[in-house]
């Protein structure tokens, strides 16, 4: 009875045989450890199986008792085998894929560099790069479809280890909220501030006053909701995420919040003051000796250019038409003098501009920058600091939004009907 | 159907929202501060700033500043007040008419006081306002109500219950009063312009249709006082 049931197994190919794992535990990522015993007579079975027969068979353990497993044939379908890839969630890799990626990645880079005729002790990953772009030069517009050679934390996403035991116990006390990340530092902060809370109490208790040395939040921000995610190895909602942040906020302005400062740096990044990149083009003469000075400004699809000249008298040209008929409107003309005003410098400088693109108010956006820009060159430091927090020096990111699909524009819908 | 498709555009804009969920984003990003346009602030010697006014200084030094909108001009002729009511009036966009509309107001009131100014005996000259600017003001003010009325439902039933009003709220119910009151109740070939500056002229001296409906307002609000404490907020 046996032997023909084990003839009537399929020949099926090695990669749709059960693999070793027994069926009805759940899947893990380690395989559990079967008796040693049951492993000898599961490998037994599955060679007659593998001898004979035709229709699907599986081999299937059963616990039969403790310590003692048991093993059943039962009959299965393809379609029970057929991997349902929207439950399995994003592909999840081994710590041992990884580090056989990394070595791979290291040889690969070595041959690369013989093969480019570098030293392959020094070679960079910008040389990499290099290498790669001249080795397979693609026209792809989208710079991430290119080929690319890069260490493998950067391609494969950081990933979370398997939070639970063999024994199927989490490690984590708050695994089964499902954040258990963000649980656990909404706990540790909050028990900071218990924390500062219990000092001032001392402190007051003492009759010392508060320490009144606040940190200085001017040049820092606190973490983006992505870096949080990053960091956290978990998905967070917008709600999540400002809760955290007001925690945070709550726990500096406390008079003794310097206690935890060391907590708090690790959730705060600094400000690069980028704002001083920009270089400020000295003045240009022209043949008569007066200085003047260029600038380019963008609104909408409107593009400008200006030369501002000193020694002037106030006039204003525009695509050689005077400014009055040009801009007919009191509005764009009080825009073009914005600067000019702002720096006490009205009648004092002429502007030829020329401009193209755009409606009356871009275009009249777009001189106020350009001249705000050419401006710079005339003034101090300190004015050009100030004319960029009158919000001179910023180009205006607005443009018109895009229509979408299913809507009538970019914001309104179809009239609704109810039938 | 403004939110999912904001974030499919939103990665490359940076859409991050700060408090409970919000459908608006903009094209900055967040940490963009509004332009300050006075320029006197910015003529004040460091000495004479006060401590909240440094600290401002020094977190507007480090980050970055939104460019200032084309309705705003550091010029004395630009009031904030003045532009809001100007939107506000505004039809189909057409800015160009509704600035002219509002130019010719003032003007209108300036003739009006001008008028008033020269009739009047010499003791009463100097009572009289003849600043456009001053007045638009002033009757705003007097027309801003204090306490406003909000629907509450309890019980199936919908109550008027009274409510405190926030600054800009009662800013927006004065306008949008004036205006509503200055295209309804009028003749058929008066002009908004002289409409407007009769209006303007009777919140003023706190007399008019507008003033009326405020003290409406703040009757029925004493009335239904008794459902004070359905509020919640």
């Amino acid at each position: 009875m046996a032997a023909q049931r084990a003839g009537a197994a399929a020949a099926l190919p090695a990669n749709r045989r059960h693999r070793g794992l027994p069926r009805a535990v759940p899947r893990r990522a380690e395989p559990s450890r079967a008796e040693p015993g049951a492993a000898v007579m599961a490998a037994a079975i599955r060679r007659l199986l593998r001898a004979g027969g035709r229709r699907g068979a599986a081999l299937v353990a059963a616990a039969g008792g403790p310590g003692s497993q048991t093993l059943r044939l039962i009959y299965t379908t393809t379609a029970a085998w057929k991997k349902n890839v929207a439950a399995s969630g994003p592909e999840k890799y081994t710590e041992a894929f990884i580090k056989k990626q990394i070595e791979e990645f290291n040889l690969g880079k070595r041959h690369l560099a013989n093969m480019m005729g570098e030293d392959p002790e020094t070679f960079t990953q910008e040389d990499i790069d290099r290498a790669i772009a001249y080795l397979f030069p693609s026209g792809l517009f989208d710079k991430r479809a290119r080929p690319m050679m890069k260490h493998p934390t950067e391609i494969f996403p950081e990933q979370r280890k398997i939070q639970w035991g063999e024994d199927g116990r989490p490690f984590h006390f708050l695994f089964y909220t499902g954040k258990q990340s963000y649980y656990s530092l909404m706990h540790d902060t909050y028990e900071k501030l218990l924390n500062v809370q219990k000092h001032q109490d001392q402190l007051a208790a003492q009759d010392l006053p508060p320490q009144k040395e606040k940190k200085n939040l001017v040049g820092s921000r606190w973490l983006t909701k992505t870096e949080l995610e990053e960091m956290l190895l978990e998905k967070l909602s917008d709600d999540d995420y400002s809760r955290f942040i007001q925690l945070l906020q709550k726990l500096v302005m406390m008079p003794c919040g310097n206690i935890e400062e060391n907590y708090i740096k690790k959730f705060s990044r600094e400000i690069s003051a980028q704002l001083q990149k920009v270089v400020i083009e000295p003045l240009k003469y022209d043949e008569q000796g007066v200085a003047f000075s260029t600038g380019e400004g963008a609104r909408k699809t409107s593009r400008a250019t200006v030369t501002v000249y000193d020694n002037g008298t106030g006039k204003i040209t525009v695509n050689g038409i005077d400014v009055l008929h040009y801009f007919p409107v009191l509005q764009d003309r009080e825009q073009l003098l914005f600067p000019f005003q702002f720096l006490d410098r009205v009648g004092k400088h002429d502007m030829v501009c020329t401009v193209s693109g755009g409606g009356r108010s871009s275009q009249a956006g777009a001189i106020r920058l350009a001249s705000a820009k050419a401006l710079r060159s005339f003034v101090t430091e300190k004015e050009v600091e100030s004319m960029r927090q009158a919000g001179l020096l910023t180009v205006d990111p607005r443009v018109k939004e895009r229509k979408k699909p299913g809507q009538e524009g970019a914001r309104r819908k179809f009239t609704w009907k109810k039938r | 159907m403004a939110a999912p498709s904001a974030a499919g555009l939103g990665r490359r804009l940076r859409a991050w929202l700060p408090r409970l969920t919000q459908v608006r984003w903009t094209r900055y990003n967040p940490s963009f501060l509004e332009p300050e346009v006075n320029k006197e602030l910015y003529r004040k010697p460091w000495d004479e700033l006060s401590e909240e006014e440094k600290e401002k200084q020094e977190l507007r030094a480090l980050q970055p500043i939104k460019a200032a909108p084309p309705s705003v001009s550091c010029s004395v002729f630009s009031d904030p007040m003045i532009s809001k009511f100007t939107n506000m009036m505004m039809k189909n966009g057409n800015k160009v008419l509704a600035r002219s509309l509002m130019a010719q107001t003032l003007e209108a009131i300036k003739r009006k006081q001008l008028e008033k100014y020269h009739k009047a005996p010499e003791d009463e000259k100097e009572k009289i306002e003849c600043n456009p600017y001053i007045i638009f003001h002033q009757a705003l003010k007097n027309c801003q109500p204090i306490i406003g009325l909000s629907n509450i439902t309890k019980g199936g039933k919908t109550y008027q219950v009274p409510v405190p009003l926030k600054d800009n709220r009662k800013r927006f119910l004065a306008m949008k009063w004036l205006i509503t009151e200055c295209r309804e109740n009028k003749h058929r070939r008066m002009l908004m312009p002289e409409k407007l500056s009769q209006e303007l002229l009777l919140a003023f001296n706190n007399e008019g249709p507008i003033i009326k409906k405020k003290h409406v307002l703040h009757k029925m609000a004493e009335a239904n006082r008794a459902y004070a404490h359905f509020r919640w907020w």
